[in-house]
């Protein structure tokens, strides 16, 4: 034990120093930091500008009014609409882009209903004559003086509404946002980080073990402890430097939205300790498979790149689950999120996908666990024997007849 | 308990279909010098491999310091032919962490780290990353990487490549004062003047089996020709002693028959009166040997 925790420390102290590691772990920070600087100094200049390239300028809407119900235009209105005293007119203002649109109330509206808007383009409608506006416009003409003030804002909105969800016993959660944050977005944001770091880990041991190949030194290490120590202490050490890194990341967000971050992790655990605690398992037993298949990768490369190449083919895999992130959020029970929950290279990732979108199967719960229980000692007890052939073969890639005969032999 | 530091019986190891140990057995005794011979692929990586730990063997035993090879790490320093440092560490730290790695407390491996560094006159390279030394220089840094824990048991795969004749001696000393303080050294060395000035017996391997074993005198002794040469030439013509005789500038070289002693000769030179400036018994170097024995074993295995 006490050597597993050298060499833990030892991986720890020495890759935290790394450039390439201060560098990616400061890089989010320093990203986020820059865009708050950059949207303070321009705050003003840029929404106009943004404002000006994305939402065109809100223009009246004129109205032909041929029902003579709206006309003239109550004063509460008189921003967003203008009378046009007939379609002619309404057309030369439209043309002239005077106004964004105009409707045509037709005579016999009371009866039918109908109300036809005109605009120079499908897009560029960007009006009053938008259908929530245009409603309360015609309630109002229709109401005015027939009932109280009241009623009559109360009927051209008619509700301003709450969400509140209802946990199993009945009890009511966070409403309206927060509830959205802290049941769907945290703990998805929650998970696509913890599955980074899953594969920053796992990188840094590739290439460990890799280093430790490629500048012989290896040998030296094993003849002092032996492989599944080594393999140990590597695991435990560079799974600390990921969770550090995506500790830096989320401390940065945290500050950088002023605590917002912290308040929706929070609610995270309290209100969903049991997603939380799913997460924490499937992000630990995802590290161990891939850092034990990383481990062996990199002890089978002759140099650092020749290893990544090798592991690729597994990091590939294991992001399959992204690929189909459409299909996941229409059904996330879907039988191809199944299906990849149950196979070993895919289950972590496809799981920590589904958790936070649904309520998943406890069956696919209980069978994706069980699946990679079973997987990673398989694979670091395969990793262990190609671990020993392959750290001592330099210059030269073990062939998969010598790996097979590692893994046969006792 | 005996006296070996290390046993091996019927050690084999087969890498495919090729055997890279074949049933070979060995003693080395505690506090010697001991020479593992043998030409490149012979099976002596492989052999100080799994005394190491670092392989399993096929078939057979290596018990060392009287305990299996896992059990014995702590107490046995390795200084691999394959070797290399860390390179972006700087040296104290790796010293500290290798030693850490044999069992000691960081500040004592870091306090022996530097008696050994000022030993080898790399004081003050501690400080220093591994990448800044020279290639002599990082290799006695592996060397105290070896011997850093003070084990009893040190195997050295090749540690005179690459060195300059300065620090040849300097690593031949501390080979020296570790047998003087009553360590085993087991020695793989190409270079057989070195073996030879320092290893008291020696096992010759060759296709995984030690073609000679034992002590290096008799060794040398079993492969000396039974001959000598004397200064100035005389006229041997007719002695029934004599089985031939080589004419070499001022001296001559006189082979004798067997059973024919080299004192009886130089006696029976004396009684006739004749005087001789040089008699000298001829020797054979472990070179020659080396070379007799490899090439012989590879016509038996051509």
């Amino acid at each position: 034990m006490r050597k597993i925790a050298i060499i833990a420390w030892h991986e720890y102290t020495t890759n935290v120093r790394r450039i390439g590691f201060i560098f990616v772990t400061l890089l989010f920070p320093a990203l986020g930091l820059l865009g708050i600087v950059v949207a303070g100094f321009f705050s003003g200049e840029a929404t106009s500008f943004l404002k000006s390239q994305f939402v065109p300028p809100a223009r009246q809407t004129g109205i032909v009014d041929h029902a003579r119900l709206f006309t003239p235009i109550a004063p509460q209105f008189a921003k967003s609409f203008v009378a046009y005293p007939d379609e002619e007119a309404a057309k030369r203002a439209l043309l002239a882009d005077q106004i964004a649109a105009y409707v045509v109330i037709s005579a016999d509206y009371i009866a039918t209903g109908k109300v036809t808007s005109y605009t120079k383009s499908f897009f560029g409608s960007s009006s009053s004559s938008d259908s929530g506006d245009l409603r309360a416009f015609l309630v109002t003409g229709l109401l005015a003086g027939k009932v109280d003030q009241g009623v009559l804002t109360r009927v051209a909105a008619p509700a301003k509404l709450d969400l509140v969800t209802l946990d199993a016993k009945g009890k009511s959660q966070a409403g309206g946002g927060l509830a959205i944050v802290a049941g769907f977005v945290a703990p998805y944001i929650f998970s696509i980080l913890l599955f980074v770091s899953v594969f920053a880990s796992a990188g840094y041991l590739l290439r460990s073990v890799s280093e430790e190949k490629e500048t012989r030194v290896i040998e030296i290490v094993l003849s002092s402890v032996a492989p599944t120590e080594l393999m140990a202490g590597k695991v435990i050490g560079l799974g600390a430097l990921g969770l550090t890194q995506v500790g830096v990341w989320l401390l940065s967000s945290f500050a950088l939205s002023g605590g917002l971050g912290a308040l929706f992790a929070g609610a995270v655990m309290i209100l969903n300790p049991g997603s939380f605690v799913l997460a924490a398992l499937y992000f630990l037993l995802g590290y161990l498979l891939f850092g034990a298949i990383m481990a062996t990768a990199g002890s089978l490369g002759t140099n650092v790149r020749e290893s990544q190449q090798l592991a690729g083919v597994f990091s590939f895999t294991a992001s399959i689950p992204w690929f189909f992130a459409g299909v996941l959020f229409a059904n996330p029970n879907a039988t191809i999120a199944r299906v990849l929950s149950f196979f070993p290279l895919t289950a972590p990732t496809m799981m920590m996908l589904r958790l936070p979108i649904t309520e998943v199967p406890l069956v696919d719960i209980v069978g994706s666990i069980a699946v990679l229980v079973v997987s990673i000692p398989a694979a670091l007890w395969a990793g262990a024997k190609i671990f020993r052939i392959g750290l001592l073969m330099y210059g030269k890639r073990p062939a998969f007849r010598e790996i097979w005969g590692a893994l046969r032999s006792a | 308990m005996n006296n070996y530091a290390i046993q091996v019986e019927q050690l084999h190891k087969t890498f495919d279909a090729v055997v890279a140990v074949d049933h070979l057995s060995f003693q080395v005794n505690a506090g010697e010098i001991f020479g593992l011979l043998g030409p490149n692929g012979a099976g002596k990586t492989t052999t100080i491999r799994i005394l190491m730990d670092i392989i399993k063997p096929d078939a057979g035993s290596a018990r060392v310091l009287g305990k299996s090879p896992g059990e014995a790490r702590a107490r046995v320093g390795y200084l691999p032919e394959e070797r290399g440092l860390y390179r972006g560490l700087r040296v104290s730290e790796t010293l500290t962490y290798l030693g850490q790695l044999k069992g000691m407390s960081a500040s004592a491996a870091r306090q022996r780290a530097d008696e050994l560094l000022e030993r080898v006159e790399l004081s003050e390279w501690g400080k220093r990353k591994v990448q800044e030394l020279s290639r002599g220089m990082q290799q006695k840094v592996q060397i105290i990487a070896s011997i850093i824990h003070d084990p009893d048991l040190v195997v050295l795969d090749e540690p005179f490549q690459g060195l300059d004749p300065v620090n040849v001696g300097v690593v031949k000393d501390i080979i020296r004062d570790l047998r003087a303080r009553g360590k085993t050294i087991v020695l793989s060395a190409h270079e057989m003047s070195q073996v030879e000035a320092l290893c008291e017996r020696i096992a010759l391997i060759d296709h995984g089996r030690a073609v000679l074993y034992g002590a290096l005198d008799e060794i040398k002794q079993q492969f000396a020709p039974n001959a000598m040469e004397i200064t100035p030439p005389l006229d041997l013509a007719g002695w029934e002693q004599v089985a031939r005789v080589e004419a070499r500038d001022h001296r001559q070289m006189v082979y004798l028959k067997p059973g024919v002693a080299p004192h009886d000769f130089l006696k029976s030179i004396l009684e006739r009166g004749w005087r001789i400036e040089q008699f000298e018994v001829a020797s054979v170097s472990l070179e020659q040997i080396f070379v007799t024995v490899v090439k012989g074993e590879n016509r038996g295995h051509a």
